[in-house]
């Protein structure tokens, strides 16, 4: 009987680093969408809001700069839609950090999927996970199912 | 066709340069006329994927201004898009004709007075509208198509008429 190695046995997953996000949208969206998540899943912590409220490109990327130098292991930067200078800003910034991938049309299901996922897979692997989450969430149902 | 609109706006492309005048206007294609993305790789093809099935060209002021008039007689109508005035003016020194300018965006930095919520200009943005204008151009401020456009002039006095 050999000993088990950490990390190999089944339903033992090793430690990670909870993945930080950063949300930038326009006026106070990412601030609404952060509330609007409180009511589900109670109180966040470990997310940082912005909006690009006027600011300009320099500015904007700046800001954004600020907030992902800090993130060692990477992070994710969460934007309203592709584009948008949120997202052009946050690309421009986030090209001089390691592992900072960005995901735009955030929506409550994505954010929620985030949070929900964000100590057990990298940001590489909840970007992917993400941009899933949110196509799959906009539904289209007509009238009553019979 | 072609030109529908002459942009300055610090932010060049964004959402309401896509969403409210590309929808109001459908262009085919959007020149970024401006020498440091054009000067670098990395920004041309961070623009030219900003805008999913419209034609982003990123240019120096010295290549629109030689594209400008071939441009004009293009199908379909385009954008031009610069980060400040006085890149506007170069434009219109090196040969380019704008008759009118559509000012969206030049926001706060230090040192800079505040016009409106979204245009603030210091002495030298000021000094290269008054050359547009003296050139004959209309400098018009007008954030998104339901807002109503104004002279630059109008709202800022050192450039009333």
């Amino acid at each position: 009987m050999s000993t088990p190695q950490a990390g190999d046995s089944a339903g033992v997953t090793p430690p990670r680093a909870r993945v930080p996000a950063l949300i930038v949208t326009h006026a106070d969206l990412a601030q609404a969408l952060v509330r609007a998540a409180e009511r589900v899943v109670g109180s966040i912590e470990d997310v940082t809001l912005l909006s690009n409220e006027g600011l300009s490109r320099d500015d904007l990327e700046d800001a954004i700069e600020a907030s992902v130098r800090d993130w060692k292991e990477g992070g994710l930067l969460l934007t309203d839609f592709w584009g948008g200078s949120c997202h052009t800003c946050g690309a421009s910034a986030a090209r001089r950090h390691g592992e900072v991938v960005i995901v735009t049309g955030i929506n409550l299901p994505l954010l929620l999927d985030y949070l929900h996922n964000r100590d057990r897979l990298s940001a590489s692997e909840l970007a992917e996970r993400l941009q899933q989450k949110g196509r799959d969430s906009i539904r289209v149902q007509r009238g009553v199912p019979a | 066709m072609s030109w529908a609109l002459h942009r300055i706006d610090d932010r060049l492309i964004h959402g309401q340069v896509l969403v409210a005048w590309g929808a109001r206007l459908d262009p085919a294609r959007i020149w970024v006329v401006d020498d440091g993305v054009a000067a670098s790789e990395w920004e041309r093809v961070l623009f030219r994927e900003a805008a999913p099935g419209i034609d982003v060209r990123v240019a120096s002021v010295a290549e629109a201004a030689a594209a400008h008039a071939a441009e004009a007689e293009a199908p379909r109508a385009a954008f031009l898009l610069v980060r400040d005035l006085e890149t506007a003016r170069r434009l219109a020194e090196a040969g380019a004709r704008v008759t009118e300018w559509n000012v969206g965006g030049l926001h706060y930095a230090p040192g800079k007075e505040k016009v409106n919520d979204y245009v603030y200009l210091d002495e030298r943005d000021r000094e290269s509208a008054k050359a547009l204008l003296a050139a004959g151009a209309r400098l018009i401020v007008q954030d998104v198509p339901a807002s109503r456009p104004l002279p630059l002039g109008a709202l800022d006095p050192a450039l009333a008429p």
